[in-house]
């Protein structure tokens, strides 16, 4: 099982959250962690999301960067258990 | 009709459809949409009544589909919002620009259970490209600018714009915001062209597999201009059909589960795959891991995600198809690989001597495909007509056959014919369905019979389920368990109620004189066409099984 942490940076809008959350239980990652926050001046949020699957994380990366509202994803941490 | 009433967000949806060059759209009114009804009442926008919301999204899809435009559906809140969800679904399965607008219960109501609410937006997450869900009318016309924007920028899908009831009636400030174009967000690498033509120059045994994205990037005389300068043996996915000329000698035909025996072995021969606008869908690799087992792979494509999802690309070409398949063009030394396609092609042309007197739907596909006119627009439904439709019928243009590839939706082809019918009025428009699926949008004859929609239905009728009959024959010792549709209702009888001309035939001898009348006939027509219950679609590569390893009779 790979473990990985990404940041997502995204506008505050409506249900992007949810968004991102679909999107990664539907292509298989399993989610350990979040931390979520909103930048209130420049409504921009910031997700830090902590998932875990067998699968490369550039799938999910690529999936999340083509919702809409997400302005960019980065994989901070990689670990194989 | 006139108005002097002010503008309401209810008409500036109608305002910025027409702006956007929407002439036509599908619906069903209800409680919650009746403020934008109530603005069509005065709008130039034709609007056609289906009979169920799900016959309205798939119309917008088949409007989508055959005109390159994007399609417009509305529907109610609640139980009209959900019917849209299976059409929602199958646009974004097939990637078709699609506007859905949803009436909702007013902002004060939601959240509240109440009558006819539901989270729509919540649903929609799933089975659209984004979803929009307007709470104050200042955003209205910015949003439907952006739903537009959005189910047309790069890979195309599905939209769905909620909008309660109050919104719709409220009254638009006048000083609203203009919109700007969107820009495309995700930047893409550069392409590997140098990598990709070193590729492309030293193979031996290549193949170019052809999808959907073709047709969609609008690339057509761009693929067919590339095919020609590198003579490269060919091969297209079920949504591909008609991207490539099927008159070329080097065109294999359909690959995959019921792909040509000659496409199937060529690209498990093949040293290298030039994939155009394809997936690698689970219905065209068979068991994946022995998919072109000897291939490198130049994936060229609109969506980054699509690059190593389900194969590694040696080299990806990210972009405008139009833009990026000239740059790969280039002469080969191919001839013995071409001359080998070829005569596999030959070897294992379609057959269509069949015994006795019984109609060989096949065959009747065939002539059909022979007799129609230029520019046939023909859709389908899904079972073993459709498949029958993709192997023995030919197009010249993607938009010319229209068939639910990623959902595999039945009851598709009806309404999907009625939008692409009224997006190309001056086409002849062909419905080839089953009797399972033909039943389940059934009810779109009545917007057929209003709207004097002179779509042709071809009904092959087997009085099964038959695909999946044949599954349990060949994968369930034969166990059939609610397949049998022999109480099908009278389909003559039916389409009669409906004003619509009707046919029967049973016989082999009475094909020709049918297909001809049907074709000559101004206005709609059906014709059904009685087939052996156990006749199967071949050949057939069982799941999970390399292509290679296909069964072509029991």
């Amino acid at each position: 099982m790979n473990h990985y942490q990404l940041t997502i940076k995204a506008d505050d809008k409506q249900v992007v959250l949810e968004r991102i959350l679909q999107v990664t239980r539907y292509r298989g990652f399993l989610i350990s962690g979040i931390e979520a926050k909103v930048n209130t001046g420049t409504n921009i949020g910031t997700i830090v999301l902590f998932v875990r699957s067998e699968r490369s994380i550039t799938l999910l990366v690529d999936q999340i960067n083509k919702l809409i509202d997400i302005k960019e994803v980065h994989v901070d941490k990689s670990e194989t258990a | 009709m006139a108005s002097d009433k002010p503008q309401t967000g209810g008409s500036l949806l109608f305002n910025v459809l027409q702006q956007h060059g929407v002439q036509h759209v599908f619906g069903y009114p209800g409680g919650a949409i009746m403020p934008i009804y109530d603005a069509l009442y005065d709008s130039d926008v034709n609007h056609y009544l289906c009979r169920h919301e799900q016959g309205a999204a798939f119309s917008a899809v088949g409007y989508a589909r055959a005109s390159g435009d994007v399609g417009v559906c509305l529907a109610t809140s609640g139980p009209g919002a959900t019917n849209l969800i299976t059409g929602l679904a199958d646009a974004l399965a097939d990637s078709i620009p699609v506007v859905a607008i949803t009436g909702q219960v007013p902002t004060s109501a939601m959240g509240s259970d109440a009558f006819q609410e539901i989270d729509i937006f919540g649903l929609s997450l799933a089975c659209t490209k984004h979803s929009f869900q307007v709470t104050d009318i200042n955003d209205l016309e910015k949003v439907l600018h952006k739903a537009f924007a959005i189910a047309l920028e790069g890979r195309q899908g599905p939209v769905l714009v909620d909008i309660p009831k109050d919104i719709q009636l409220a009254q638009v400030p006048t000083d609203s915001e203009h919109f700007s174009p969107l820009k495309n967000k995700v930047k893409l690498p550069p392409a590997d062209v140098v990598a990709a033509k070193a590729l492309l120059t030293a193979a031996k045994q290549p193949i170019l597999y052809v999808g959907g994205g073709v047709g969609m990037a609008n690339a057509v005389d761009e693929l067919r201009e590339f095919a020609r300068a590198t003579g490269l043996p060919s091969v297209s996915t079920l949504k591909g059909l008609g991207a490539l000329d099927p008159n070329c000698d080097n065109y294999l035909g359909m690959l995959g589960m019921h792909g040509t025996k000659a496409s199937n072995l060529a690209v498990q021969e093949c040293d290298l795959l030039v994939v155009v606008g394809a997936r690698f869908d689970d219905r065209v690799t068979g068991k994946l891991d022995e998919f072109a087992p000897n291939a490198k792979v130049i994936h060229f494509d609109i969506d980054t995600a699509e690059i190593n999802k389900r194969r590694n690309a040696d080299a990806a070409i990210l972009g405008d198809l139009k833009i990026n398949l000239p740059d790969l063009a280039a002469e080969l030394t191919i001839g013995d690989w071409q001359a080998k396609c070829q005569q596999m092609k030959a070897d294992c042309a379609w057959d269509y001597n069949h015994p006795g007197d019984t109609i060989f739907a096949p065959a009747v596909l065939n002539e059909i495909s022979n007799k129609m006119p230029e520019n046939t627009c023909v859709t389908t439904d899904v079972g073993q007509h459709q498949m029958w439709a993709a192997q023995h019928m030919a197009f010249n243009d993607p938009s010319n056959f229209l068939t639910s590839g990623g959902m595999g939706t039945m009851g598709f082809g009806l309404p999907a014919a009625i939008g692409a019918q009224i997006s190309r009025p001056h086409d002849c428009v062909i419905a080839v369905t089953g009797d399972g699926s033909f039943m389940m949008n059934v009810q779109e004859l009545s917007t057929i019979k209003r709207f004097q929609v002179p779509v042709k239905i071809v009904l092959i009728d087997n009085a099964k389920l038959g695909m999946v009959r044949q599954w349990q024959d060949l994968f369930f010792d034969g166990r059939l368990s609610e397949t049998d549709l022999s109480d099908n209702p009278d389909f003559i009888m039916l389409a009669t109620a409906f004003d619509i001309k009707a046919k029967q035939i049973t016989k082999k001898s009475e094909v020709t004189a049918a297909i001809e009348e049907m074709l000559d006939h101004n206005g709609p027509y059906l014709l059904q066409l009685k087939i052996d219950a156990l006749d199967n679609v071949w050949p057939l590569v069982p799941p999970n099984t390399a292509n290679d390893k296909m069964m072509e009779s029991t």
